[in-house]
């Protein structure tokens, strides 16, 4: 099952992008359709006990130690749900573009998903790199295509970036997979295995954890982004087209989480008591900084590029600070913040497509003429910012709750984030929606049928899942417990 | 054995059959030659029985698997190199037989590379695949540049034979022996003047880095590169590179390696040099293949970790992996750049501006050959660099990151042909015309990429 999930895209994407069909788009959207189907009924199987049967086991390099295997916990499934409930809505907000050589497109979007899937599900260490790095390749292309502005650079710029952080992970990666096993054993025999469990059987010197932790730490900073490694994060979300945007920031920096709740953390456990205070300060800052600027920013699409830097540095401390709470709150954050950025990329996408420009000070009055944008863009928004009862509130507590737990200061800190986030976030709702039109915005038409149906669908995912955030929680509850349990610090 | 003697009659044959001047059957004989000698050599490695191997003609050679394995690598770059030759060798009109002669003639000089036993043979090996390769290099006549890349190839070339004989003599004057393996007893049971067996050492590996074009010694590279007719360097780049590090392989995994702690800090310190120093100069090169003679260095840099993991298990595999998916990465990046260099009379860069929309197709084999050499995933350099770093990983770990800070360092250079190819927008870019002979090799490359991928595996368990 958890093959499917990877071959069903992969394939359709060779398949758009060599035979270069006429209906690429349609092919697409119904592969995403697909893949959902499968995932939806994986979850079925996984809630009635039977996620055991989910997996998938091969020998990739067997002289070598490494496989080819994929399982679906709790944790990777519930990422696995959001990278294919977002697909489909991803795919179907790309259709009013008119991108040129548009099977290229939609053949590295199957790409992108396939490999994501493929990241959650891995089980062993070079897969989990292979699949890590494999996402980094379509949406660059996509980034530097269809990109806007002076894309050649700055992604570029994100994919060096990226690249030498998780080639920092696979020293780490690599350091470990050399101390598996038995060291007594023949020279005949497989030494060394990549497997996960036996990875994490592994027993590091204190000095070595610290160096493994921290070559995990810059892979996993880098794509999240954690402050100071976010450099690269604004001006690509900027840049790229909405739809790279949707698939960076809902779904690709999640890798970055799911990689330190997965891998650094229970991999190199005896470095966490010596780094997670730096790196919960790191991200503590990461969430002042970028509430901050988003505070000042007139660019609608750079102002959602540093919220998600703030969100994320909060989901980061949750991480690290390892408690219940603070890594169920991450999970359920991560879910939600994924629908809630999508969403608000989308609506940026569509002013811009209308207005031609993306600066909050040449917007105004569009309510008068969008009601229906008004309203699906204020439910988004009010998910973003965390008013209970929408699906941002219970992540948010949870994860302030488990920083708290760590260090009051730090909770303290870190909860400014709710302040920022309804100050900049009604301040951009206001500018846009609010206030005098203009020539631009008197002639502002409403959503049409296909629009409508990609914001309906993430509203109702943020009503819906703010009353029913159990939904979520019990995904993952087992497996959380599991991976806690199975760190001893 | 077999492959060699295929080969050698083969080039017999077609010096005759030059006389003839018929293109297409010269090229036929050539493949055929290559494809028998490669069908052999595959026989002989799969379902040949090495164990109890003797060493041919009075302890000179012994065919064992590595020698087999490396044969198989260098067959299959010049089998794809050769399917590139009927239209990459148009120029040449009188000479053409004398060229497909020169170069299975030096073939013979590789297999040697990887077969011997007696440093003798290394010596001879390594000046018949030599030789061959400065008369081809110059094989443009009527060009200054390849006129001056035969001249400054043989002159640094004939220093390195210099060096490395030197370095020989010293070797057999401390421990009495041509023989690798009584070299090694010698060594082992501590029976030499120490001060004589270093510098003999020190000199074979100073005429050895010369052939690998190691940094220091690597000055004659981008200009022999950039002046030899275009085949005739991507051969260099793929076959010679990898009969330099097969044979160096041996000689110090099988002569020399209880000096180990002795020539281990120094070529540790050549690889660093050589990795950091072809790479940074790689990212200033306007000139494609300037570029990829600086890429081609810093190749060498990396395999140059596969010399420092002697003793660890899997380093021979690792490096037979890494030179067949980088000479494979390279070969199909040459045939792409023949095509748009030589139709449009360009060979920097901006020959490729806007190359996707003309051709998707060649372009998609670039992009995959770029990021193959730059070692990224999935593709099958990526098998390559994993396996050399993690080998060398236990008794190198700084040089391993150096290696990955290098890796990323490359990114910036391979990613401009690709820069070029799809996001810069050109109007006037020409389509090119494509002979059956570059479908089929860019076709069986990727095919060869995509197995590597899928089982890296059962070439690397092969030695």
């Amino acid at each position: 099952m958890s093959l499917l999930l990877l071959l069903i895209p992969l394939i359709a994407a060779g398949f758009v992008l060599v035979a270069r069909p006429r209906s690429g788009r349609q092919i697409a959207l119904l592969i995403t359709l697909a893949n959902l189907a499968v995932t939806a009924y994986a979850v079925f199987a996984f809630q009635g006990g039977g996620g055991d049967a989910l997996a998938f086991h091969t020998p990739w390099v067997p002289n070598a130690g490494i496989s080819f295997s994929l399982s679906l916990d709790g944790i990777s499934l519930l990422l696995v749900v959001l990278t294919n409930v977002l697909a489909p809505i991803i795919v179907l907000s790309s259709f009013g573009r008119g991108y040129d050589h548009e099977n290229r497109y939609y053949g590295l979007v199957l790409l992108m998903i396939g490999a994501l899937n493929g990241v959650f599900m891995a089980q062993d260490g070079l897969l989990f790199y292979v699949f890590y790095e494999l996402a980094l390749i379509p949406i660059y292309f996509i980034c530097a295509i269809w990109g806007g502005q002076d894309r050649i650079r700055v992604t570029l710029k994100f994919f060096i970036y990226t690249f030498i952080g998780s080639l920092f992970m696979l020293m780490s990666l690599i350091y470990i997979y050399l101390q598996t096993g038995d060291p007594m054993a023949g020279p005949d025999v497989v030494r060394h295995s990549f497997l996960w469990k036996d990875l994490l059987a592994v027993q590091l010197s204190p000095e070595a954890a610290w160096w493994v932790m921290l070559g995990f730490f810059v892979a996993f900073a880098v794509k999240m982004p954690v402050f100071p490694f976010h450099t690269w994060q604004p001006d690509t979300y900027t840049t790229a087209p909405t739809g790279g945007t949707m698939l960076l920031s809902g779904i690709m920096l999640k890798m970055g989480v799911y990689g330190m709740i997965r891998w650094m953390i229970p991999l190199a456990p005896e470095a966490l008591h010596t780094w997670s205070l730096y790196f919960i300060t790191l991200s503590v800052i990461g969430i002042v900084y970028a509430s901050i600027i988003a505070v000042k920013q007139s660019d609608f699409k750079r102002l959602i590029a540093y919220s998600s830097i703030a969100h994320v540095g909060l989901i980061a401390a949750g991480v690290l600070s390892w408690n219940k709470s603070g890594v169920q709150g991450s999970m359920i954050q991560m879910f939600n913040h994924g629908i809630n950025v999508v969403g608000l990329f989308f609506v940026a996408d569509l002013i811009e497509r209308r207005l031609g420009t993306r600066s909050l000070s040449e917007m105004g009055g569009i309510a008068k003429n969008a009601p229906r944008l008004a309203t699906l863009f204020m439910i988004i928004m009010l998910g973003s910012v965390a008013v209970p009862l929408t699906n941002g509130f219970p992540g948010e507590f949870l994860l302030l709750n488990g920083v708290w737990n760590y260090n009051a200061w730090m909770g303290a800190v870190a909860g400014l984030t709710i302040i920022f986030g309804a100050v900049y976030m009604m301040r951009a709702y206001g500018l846009a929606m609010f206030g005098e039109t203009n020539d631009a915005t008197a002639q502002f038409a409403d959503l049409d049928t296909r629009e409508l149906t990609v914001l309906g669908i993430l509203a109702v995912l943020v009503i819906v899942l703010g009353f029913f955030p159990q939904t979520i929680l019990s995904i993952t509850d087992q497996s959380v417990n599991a991976i806690l349990g199975s760190v001893q610090i | 054995m077999k492959a060699l003697l295929i080969l050698f009659f083969t080039a017999i044959a077609i010096l005759f059959a030059g006389l003839s001047k018929n293109r297409k059957s010269l090229q036929t004989i050539a493949l055929v030659g290559n494809i028998l000698a490669l069908l052999a050599t595959g026989l002989d490695l799969v379902w040949g029985d090495t164990t109890g191997l003797n060493e041919h003609y009075a302890t000179m050679f012994r065919f064992d698997q590595f020698a087999l394995a490396f044969t198989a690598v260098v067959l299959t770059s010049s089998l794809l190199l050769m399917g590139l030759s009927g239209w990459g060798f148009r120029a040449l009109s009188d000479t053409l037989g004398d060229n497909y002669g020169l170069i299975l003639f030096s073939l013979c000089g590789a297999l040697c590379m990887f077969s011997f036993t007696n440093m003798v043979m290394l010596f001879l090996g390594i000046e018949i695949l030599s030789i061959p390769m400065y008369v081809m290099a110059g094989s443009r006549r009527d060009e200054p540049a390849s006129n001056e890349a035969a001249l400054k190839y043989f002159l640094m070339g004939a220093f390195a034979t210099g060096f490395l004989l030197f370095g020989i003599t010293l070797v057999y004057g401390a421990t009495a022996s041509f023989d690798l393996q009584v070299i090694a007893r010698s060594i082992a049971e501590g029976k030499h003047s120490l001060g004589m067996l270093h510098m003999g050492i020190l000199l074979m590996l100073v005429g050895l880095s010369f052939k690998v074009s190691a940094v220091p010694f690597h000055f004659w590279a981008p200009d022999v590169y950039t002046g030899s007719p275009n085949l005739v360097t991507a051969f260099m780049s793929t076959v010679v590179k990898t009969a330099g590090f097969a044979a160096m392989y041996r000689l110090f995994s099988s002569a020399f390696v209880d000096a180990g702690d002795f020539w281990g800090v120094t070529v540790a310190a050549l690889a660093a040099l050589t990795m950091t120093l072809a790479n940074v100069t790689a990212i200033f090169q306007t000139n494609f293949k300037r570029m990829m003679a600086y890429s081609s260095i810093s190749h060498a840099g990396y395999l140059l970790l596969a010399i420092l993991a002697i003793g660890q298990a899997g380093s021979a595999g690792a490096l037979l992996l890494y030179t067949l998916s980088y000479s494979i990465a390279t070969i199909c990046a040459f045939a792409v750049y023949i095509l748009v260099a030589e139709q449009n009379n360009n060979e920097s860069m901006d020959a490729f501006n806007g190359f996707s929309k003309k051709e998707p197709f060649l372009a998609a084999v670039m992009v995959i050959s770029m990021l193959s050499l730059a070692g990224i995933p999935p593709t099958a350099g990526f098998f390559g660099k994993y396996f050399l770093f993690s080998v060398a990983f236990e008794k190198y770990p700084w040089l391993i990151g150096l290696a990955v800070i290098n890796s990323a360092i490359s990114i910036y250079y391979y990613f401009k042909v690709i820069i070029a190819m799809y996001f810069v927008r050109s109007e006037d870019q020409p389509s090119v015309l494509t002979p059956v002979g570059f479908k089929w090799v860019v076709a069986g490359g990727l095919v060869l990429i995509a197995l590597l991928t899928i089982v890296p595996g059962s070439i690397y368990g092969l030695i």
